[in-house]
């Protein structure tokens, strides 16, 4: 018996001490995840964007308010400037057109993010190295077939290298994402080109935005081509104007007469209870009255 | 009005004395009821976050015991008001039963919507902004005309015998019961006239509460018909819910047939052929029942729809046991056990209807929740346990505070008036010297 006793207390003692461990152990730290991404826009403006995430609970969730900074050329470490994370947890930084960055032997651009960390969040960096590129789209229609052709080189030591063998890929813009059209690889001059389909709706008058793009490409990162073109079937969107319809304010009759006539009947049969109820008593009363009188 | 001294003896266990059984049971349910407070405390204290409710399934147990309480509701308005029109002889016992379920389901199905709102305060936007083309108006009307209707419909039923308990001289109980008997009886003396009066406005409301509970059981159909979610966009889902209300009803109406019968022996007066009465019925509602279930699943799966399909994949591997309970078991077994007289005994009845009973409550389950968990679009990054719904205890607790409820509810009623008419039993006396 005594020697239970001494076993539960030791226990229970174990319990409280291996709890009271697990409260006095320091939070970890939350291992941050970087990303660095590179964007040339239509414009030829070129930016860097980085997200900064952690997961907890297997879901991604942003690092908001972190002060990023960005860098160029792996080996110098230029900084060129900081930013603050949004509530998505990135933060963009705009290449200026004349800023002079080195490049490597075969033309690549050297990126550097760096998070410094806090208290809380472990330190994260991480770099991408890009190769300029330009992307040169036109539009033509011959023999009423439209066609997009693609033009793709970049500029190394002067002369044009074609970005043979990579894939571009031309979108149209829907209600919800990008529609793809089609894929293009380019063949060794670095061109190609792809039949567009005529029977996409635009808008009324039949414009719609294409968009070509190296996406998240292994050598050249984001680099799009948008133009509008008159080249979708003119739709007209709106719908003809109601004014009884499910989604208006006022109903439609049908649907008023009918809830009408059957609320008005029921509670016309209610009616006709309740007065039953009040004759009752009325009755009752009465009788109770020449009960009373007969007395 | 006068009656049988043993007849109000036997129909009145409760209104005299109060048992020591009755506060034990009573207070039994209270204390589930507190358990279910104190998890709506939580629930409003925290949010719904506490429910198991989410981005995809946000609808959980509440809905499914909403439309279980209100198709409970309406079963007893639709059994009490057939077995009234059409003066079926051995209605008498049991139609106090299914009035009482009408009322009693009606009150507490409403409370299961006011769990899964999340915005309580804006509840009277309702009110001040309705749309007659949303079915959740409709909804809002329909309970409410139908609420007004079973209590006038109650009422009737209930005049006579607060006459006799007024006029009978015998009866032991305070003086404000004595005195709430007689306001409540309206001064009712049992005159050809008033006769005549009351029962014209029973037959009339009896013939509108059957009407009334199928147009607003379908009403409540509709709110799942209308959309285009998978599984819940059908033409039958009115009827289906009607026929799936009355059986469920008539299962619940054999459970308190027999707990009635055992705790206020009331053998003499609810007998073996009651039970096989309405053990008869639960088996013809039984084969509807099956039949529309069949034909909905029929359908859907014939036409392959892409996420009709997927749906029904689902219910036959993640909720296969459910479906097959729900489904199979719950129409079949009810059906084997009074199909044959050999089985057809009290005790097995009453398991046959606590089967339907329950099968009935998991059909409504596997009606909302496999559905809410196959949405059209997907959202992104979402969790195993955003999309699958699981119950928490909060939701389990209210669940049982809603049937605690009914209880105690069908215990008060009890304390008050007779649990079987005394004015349909006094009727059916008079019709048998008669004889």
């Amino acid at each position: 018996m005594k020697k239970n006793i001494s076993f539960t207390i030791l226990l229970i003692s174990s319990l409280f001490l291996i709890a009271s461990d697990l409260y006095s152990q320091d939070k970890a730290l939350i291992s941050p995840y970087i990303q660095l991404q590179y964007f040339k826009n239509t414009d030829d403006n070129r930016v860097l964007k980085t997200t900064l995430t952690y997961s907890l609970n297997r879901m991604e969730l942003p690092l908001a308010g972190m002060e990023i900074a960005f860098y160029s050329d792996g080996e110098n470490n230029d900084l060129l400037g900081t930013g603050i994370t949004d509530d998505k947890g990135a933060v963009k930084f705009e290449l200026a057109d004349d800023l002079k960055i080195a490049t490597s032997n075969d033309g690549m651009w050297t990126f550097n993010t760096v998070f410094k960390g806090n208290d809380t969040i472990e330190a994260a960096s991480t770099e991408i190295a890009v190769k300029d590129v330009t992307l040169v789209v036109t539009y033509t229609e011959p023999d009423s077939i439209k066609t997009i052709t693609v033009k793709s080189y970049s500029l190394i030591a002067g002369k044009e290298v074609p970005a043979a063998g990579e894939p571009v890929i031309i979108y149209l813009p829907r209600m919800f994402s990008l529609l793809q059209i089609g894929e293009i690889t380019l063949d060794d001059n670095g061109t190609g080109s792809l039949e567009f389909p005529g029977d996409l709706p635009g808008d009324k008058e039949g414009n719609i935005n294409v968009i070509t793009r190296f996406e998240e490409n292994a050598n050249f990162g984001n680099v799009e081509k948008q133009k509008l073109l008159k080249w979708g079937l003119p739709t007209d969107y709106s719908l003809p104007t109601t004014h009884r319809a499910l989604w208006t304010k006022t109903a439609p009759k049908w649907m008023i007469y009918t809830l009408s006539v059957l609320l008005t009947g029921v509670w016309g049969h209610y009616l006709f209870a309740i007065i039953s109820l009040i004759r009752i008593r009325i009755n009752a009363k009465r009788k109770e009255e020449e009960d009373n009188y007969g007395k | 009005m006068q009656a049988d001294n043993k007849l109000i003896k036997d129909l009145t266990p409760e209104i005299e004395n109060t048992s020591f059984k009755w506060y034990i049971t009573f207070f039994t349910f209270l204390g589930f009821f507190a358990l279910g407070i104190y998890g709506l405390i939580q629930q409003i204290d925290k949010g719904h976050i506490v429910t198991g409710m989410r981005d995809n399934v946000v609808w959980g147990f509440y809905i499914v015991n909403f439309i279980f309480f209100m198709g409970l509701s309406y079963s007893g308005a639709l059994i009490s008001g057939v077995l009234h029109l059409f003066h079926t002889g051995w209605r008498k016992p049991v139609i106090r039963m299914a009035e009482l379920i009408t009322i009693i389901s009606l009150i507490i199905g409403p409370f299961f919507i006011f769990f899964c709102i999340g915005r309580l305060d804006r509840l009277y936007f309702l009110f001040i902004h309705p749309r007659i083309q949303s079915p959740i108006t409709w909804d809002v009307i329909a309970i409410m005309t139908d609420l007004v209707g079973c209590f006038i419909y109650l009422y009737l039923s209930f005049i006579e015998d607060f006459a006799i308990l007024r006029d009978y001289k015998g009866l032991k109980v305070p003086p404000w019961k004595k005195k709430l008997y007689k306001v409540l009886s309206l001064g009712f003396t049992g005159t050809e006239k008033e006769l005549k009066i009351l029962a014209n406005a029973r037959t009339i409301m009896s013939v509108m509460i059957i009407a009334i509970a199928i147009i607003v059981y379908s009403v409540l159909a509709w709110i799942f018909g209308v959309t285009l979610q998978p599984g819940w966009h059908s033409t039958i889902f009115g009827p289906y819910f009607v026929i799936a209300a009355v059986f469920s009803g008539t299962g619940l109406l054999i459970i308190l047939m027999w707990i009635f019968r055992k705790v206020y022996h009331l053998e003499e007066y609810i007998t073996k052929r009651h039970f096989v009465n309405v053990g008869v019925l639960l088996t013809v509602i039984a084969a509807f029942y099956g039949y529309f279930t069949f034909s909905d699943y029929l359908t859907k799966w014939y036409g392959s729809i892409k996420m009709d399909s997927i749906l029904i994949d689902k219910l036959f591997s993640d909720y296969y046991s459910l479906f097959i309970f729900a489904n199979y078991i719950g129409i079949i077994l009810p059906c084997i056990i009074i199909a044959f007289p050999r089985f057809r005994t009290i005790p097995n009845i009453t398991v046959a209807a606590v089967i339907a009973l329950i099968a009935l409550w998991v059909n409504r389950y596997i009606i909302v929740i496999p559905t809410l968990e196959t949405p059209f679009l997907p959202i992104q990054d979402t969790r195993p346990d955003w999309i699958n719904y699981s119950p928490t205890w909060i939701e389990w607790s209210l669940t049982l505070a809603g049937v605690s409820v009914f209880v105690m509810l069908f215990m008060l009623v009890s304390k008050i008036a007779p649990i079987i008419s005394i004015s349909e039993m006094q009727e059916q006396d008079k019709n048998e010297i008669l004889k």
